[in-house]
């Protein structure tokens, strides 16, 4: 009991002040972009004070966006907590187990074959990206799945990177034949462009987000108990495929809706989870609160770092978060051996 | 256990009901608050241009507007007007303007391409009045006109136009002059492809209207910017006179010399007869009134005796 409510303490100390720092990260890039607004001006436009361009350059311009790669950045983060607690594998991320290269395909083969009919992207991505994201995850499913033993983590990451390299080869196949501008659009989408920047693309999130966040806390314990192994786990009680499968596809829920607002985002699936088990240990109920603010925290620091420290160009978010994901992920593999 | 399964299925069904109908709402209106020109004359000071071919429109009128979007490829003003735009604003790509940049500007007016505004228009009538061109609809001596109406620079705009004819009649009986030819094509010569210039904007219009070269066999057909081929049928074009675009980048430049020493090019007969020339990338592919103008200014040293 007494080690219980230590790891208790500890979990909520380090949750507020990873709430305090995705705060002061949301404030800051709040504060940032082209128009200069003092912090007062900030505040005083937040309580409704503030000059017209003011508040336009917050409410239409700058909040929605920020607001979008939060959200975006829990989700990601979030689907990869639950791939990696129901793999039993820590390297395991939507981006690796190819969620993100089915998403992306069906981007490109909407691009190809259906940009013609003029109608509105935003109507049409999310669509394309969650049946992309869902063929992926049925495609890892069905091949992973074994009668005898269920579904097998290591089996799930070998097909998950077969699964990979087969929509990436389609992707690329397609994309060639692009022409230049939509080529430039895409590419820039594959490796996470926040093109999503209007309030419609934060209340199509919002819901997907939030409910799959719940539904995996309420779902922690069950996290939990896949941590034992199958055998115990079945042992305990736990409906053992029938839980894995609808732990799969909320996180390919959560990925999907979040890569079709923010494009193909790696890495935070895979870091986020991670630091926070190093900060709070591996229980599902505190582990997860914690990867989704660290989600958050990297995207939007990630997204303001990118739109304004090379103006007039910006840089997609996917790009600087790759830039810092990239080597902790080789830190890791380079620390797992030693 | 069992009972959760038609809840989570009804949940996410509805959940992707939701996310479409959220996105769809982002677009209900497209508003068509198109301006045509003509109809009201302002007189604006401090103009906006999201195009970079309204930005040369707006030149070629001797305006110089207070910020423009840069070229999507250059990622910077288009180098055959950047010494004209030393104090205009970059905005950013047209694709994903700088809306920040653009409010601070505080312009009077704002200048669209339906293309890629077409969409936001809301978002730029907020800011200032917005005049969305369909760049496809007219050539650029209309999107010319349009905006002198517009800025009352209609002499401008008209002794502009009048002194390009005189210098395609010019260019035309140059071409003749120097080459005898009668018909032309375009081909484009990137790291990646080979294309032929087509009938619609951003070349065919100066070519095959102003200049008045026949399109090669073939080329008629193409009734769009450009197609791409592969080098094997360049020989069923056939024409007598071929300009050759090749791209700034280096892997271009290779594949373009490779095509040089090619058989299948040597046998060509612009070739053989030493009727190929190449052009540059701008100001030829920028289809505007100052670019149009610029690469007739090119083609009369091209083709001097």
């Amino acid at each position: 009991m007494e080690i219980l409510s230590a790891r208790r303490r500890k979990a909520f100390a380090v949750g507020g002040l990873m709430l305090a720092v995705a705060i002061c990260t949301m404030v800051l890039s709040l504060n940032t972009g082209t128009i200069w607004l003092s912090p007062i001006t900030i505040v005083q436009t937040l309580f409704g004070f503030g000059d017209a361009d003011a508040a336009m350059v917050l409410f239409d311009y700058r909040l929605p966006r920020i607001l979008v790669c939060a959200l975006a950045g829990i989700g990601l983060a979030v689907s990869g907590s639950i791939l990696q607690g129901i793999s039993r594998n820590s390297l395991a991320d939507p981006g690796i187990l190819g969620l993100h290269a089915g998403a992306s395909c069906g981007l490109i083969v909407f691009i190809t074959f259906f940009r013609s009919l003029e109608d509105p992207l935003a109507l049409f991505i999310p669509l394309f990206t969650f049946a992309g994201g869902t063929i992926a995850a049925l495609l890892i499913f069905l091949l992973a799945y074994n009668r005898q033993t269920g579904l097998q983590p290591v089996r799930m990451i070998l097909v998950g990177i077969a699964v990979t390299a087969g929509f990436s080869a389609i992707s690329l196949f397609f994309s060639l034949r692009l022409d230049e501008d939509t080529y430039s659009f895409t590419s820039r989408w594959l490796v996470g462009s926040v093109w999503g920047r209007d309030w419609e693309n934060v209340y199509a999130l919002f819901p997907w987000v939030t409910i799959f966040t719940c539904y995996s806390l309420w779902r922690a314990r069950i996290l939990d108990a896949f941590s034992l192994g199958d055998e115990r786990a079945i042992g305990i009680g736990v409906a053992l495929q029938r839980e894995r499968l609808w732990l799969l596809l909320s996180a390919v829920a959560l990925s999907s809706a979040s890569v079709a607002m923010v494009g193909g985002v790696g890495f935070i699936g895979l870091v986020a989870p991670h630091l926070a088990k190093r900060l709070v240990g591996s229980t599902a109920k505190y582990q997860i609160p914690v990867a989704a603010l660290i989600g958050l925290i990297i995207l939007a620091a990630a997204d303001m770092i990118g739109r304004t420290l090379f103006l007039p160009n910006s840089i997609p978010a996917g790009v600087i978060v790759a830039a810092v994901g990239a080597p902790y992920f080789l830190f890791l593999l380079v620390k797992a051996k030693s | 256990m069992r009972k959760f399964k038609p809840t989570v299925l009804t949940i996410i069904t509805a959940l992707l009901f939701s996310l479409l109908a959220g996105c769809s709402s982002s677009t209900k209106t497209p508003t068509t608050a198109q301006a045509t020109g003509g109809a009201h004359t302002e007189k604006a000071e401090k103009i906006a241009s999201l195009s970079i071919h309204l930005t040369n429109d707006l030149l070629a009128l001797g305006i110089t507007p207070v910020g423009s979007v840069i070229g999507g490829k250059a990622k910077d003003f288009l180098a055959h007007v950047a010494d004209r735009l030393h104090n205009t604003k970059k905005l950013g790509v047209a694709a994903d303007p700088d809306m920040e940049a653009l409010l601070a500007l505080k312009p009077d007016m704002i200048l669209v391409d339906e293309e890629f505004a077409g969409q936001d228009l809301d978002k730029y009538n907020k800011i200032a009045p917005t005049h969305m061109f369909s760049l496809d609809e007219g050539t650029w001596r209309d999107h010319l006109r349009a905006l002198g109406q517009m800025l009352n620079r209609e002499q401008q705009a008209e002794s502009f136009i009048q002194e390009y004819e005189a210098q395609a009649e010019r260019v035309k009986s140059l071409i003749k002059e120097k080459t005898g030819a009668t018909t032309a094509m375009a081909i484009r010569v990137s790291a990646k492809e080979l294309r032929v210039q087509g009938m619609k904007r951003p070349l065919g219009p100066l070519l095959f209207e102003d200049l008045e070269l026949q399109p090669a066999n073939g080329v008629e057909k193409i009734q769009k910017a450009y197609e791409v081929i592969s080098q094997e049928v360049l020989a069923d074009y056939d024409p007598d006179l071929i300009f050759v675009i090749v791209n700034v980048e280096e892997d271009a430049k290779k594949v373009f010399e490779q095509l040089q020493v090619n058989p299948l090019w040597l046998g060509l007969r612009a070739v053989k007869e030493n009727h190929v020339y190449v052009i540059n990338e701008q100001p030829w592919l920028d289809y505007s009134a100052l670019g149009s103008k610029m690469a007739l200014d090119e083609a009369e040293k091209l083709f001097a005796k």
